[in-house]
């Protein structure tokens, strides 16, 4: 290790999650459309974890750790207490859960992510303290695991949440 | 597939190259990996297959391609002061016509490979209107792969990629059917010869 490092960026792609530690690295979910990403990060701990969700609910068998939120959403919790994290400290932030196609005739997908996902949480005790969710546009995430902002970046704005 | 590049020639008056479509079972990163990657910007034309085949098709195109194949596609049609301009300080800026012109380019390629399908299916393969969209090509992809993997964790994708002569101008024809229409769609690619 040296003080020099360049950062670290930990990319969570589609169905998976990553944590870290390191004060230097930043987790990044790309390209986010209908999926939902969500970021939690324990200012005590100092430690962050991003899990990108992809759909609200299905079978469980040979799928990635946070493919479905039911089920994910533990298995993403845990996770970030097995690496010091507390459930009572934890700043959760997500983004995603948008609709651009035209696809099926019922509820847009991108809602029932966002409606899973609060849901979800509100079962454990547990809230977003910031959102982006919903709308039209595609979304980048990154969460800077040393100060724990969270910054969304769409192809026309770039927001800090 | 070769149908579907004729099909862009006879609209935009140049020879097309179509290439052998590769057939490939796929996770969801291998789909948006063939797209691109997540976070690259696209110019997609979404059609929804609906009939005896279910699933969904995508022509995709960089957002400088879809430029210049809607210069292509306007000429003759308009007169000089009526184009696009031709160099757009954004290339993620497309006005009206342009999309216009892309989208049923897109529509125009899709459907022509789709009623190939439906011909030697003998069932009739039915596109929902076309949409086109200017996204990071992870963003538009997660909703239709939500679709198809709700149940599974891989999809069969058909990829292609074709020129058009001198103006070199990329895109991929991305095919994912359902799962329960997988033997539909093996069965009639067979018939094609691919």
């Amino acid at each position: 290790m040296t003080a020099t490092a360049a950062p670290t960026v930990l990319v969570a792609s589609i169905g998976e999650m990553v944590f870290s530690s390191d004060p230097d690295s930043c987790l990044v979910a790309y390209g986010l459309g209908s999926c939902v990403a969500l970021a939690a990060w324990d200012p005590s701990a100092r430690v962050g974890g991003l899990a990108h969700f992809m759909l609200p609910s299905g079978p469980s068998n040979g799928s990635g750790p946070v493919k479905f939120i039911e089920g994910g959403l533990d298995n993403f919790l845990k996770a970030l207490e097995a690496r010091g994290a507390q459930p009572s400290r934890i700043i959760l932030k997500a983004a995603g859960a948008a609709s651009m196609l035209a696809i099926g005739g019922g509820l847009a997908i991108g809602t029932r992510n966002a409606e899973k996902m609060q849901a979800g949480l509100a079962e454990r005790g547990l809230r977003l303290t910031a959102g982006a969710l919903g709308g039209t546009a595609g979304r980048t995430v990154q969460l800077e695991v040393g100060d724990g902002r969270f910054i969304v970046k769409s192809l026309s704005t770039t927001t800090e949440l | 597939m070769r149908r579907a590049g004729e099909a862009l020639g006879s609209m935009s008056g140049q020879a097309i190259e179509v290439r052998t479509p590769m057939l490939r079972r796929c996770s969801a990163a291998d789909v948006v990996a063939m797209a691109g990657g997540a976070e690259a910007v696209v110019a997609a034309v979404y059609v929804g297959i609906k009939g005896s085949l279910q699933g969904h098709a995508l022509l995709l195109l960089s957002p400088t391609d879809a430029h210049r194949l809607a210069q292509i596609l306007l000429t003759g049609l308009l007169e000089p002061g009526e184009l696009p301009a031709e160099a757009p300080s954004d290339p993620l800026v497309f006005d009206e016509l342009e999309l216009s012109a892309v989208q049923e380019a897109g529509n125009v390629t899709i459907s022509a490979f789709l009623n190939e399908l439906g011909m030697h299916l003998r069932r009739p393969v039915q596109p929902t209107p076309p949409q086109i969209v200017i996204e990071m090509a992870g963003a538009i992809l997660d909703g239709v792969l939500m679709d198809l993997m709700s149940t599974v964790d891989e999809v069969l994708a058909a990829r292609t990629t074709f020129t058009e002569g001198g103006r070199e101008i990329d895109g991929t024809l991305l095919v994912l059917p359902r799962a329960d229409s997988l033997s539909i769609l093996l069965d009639a690619l067979g018939a094609l010869g691919i």
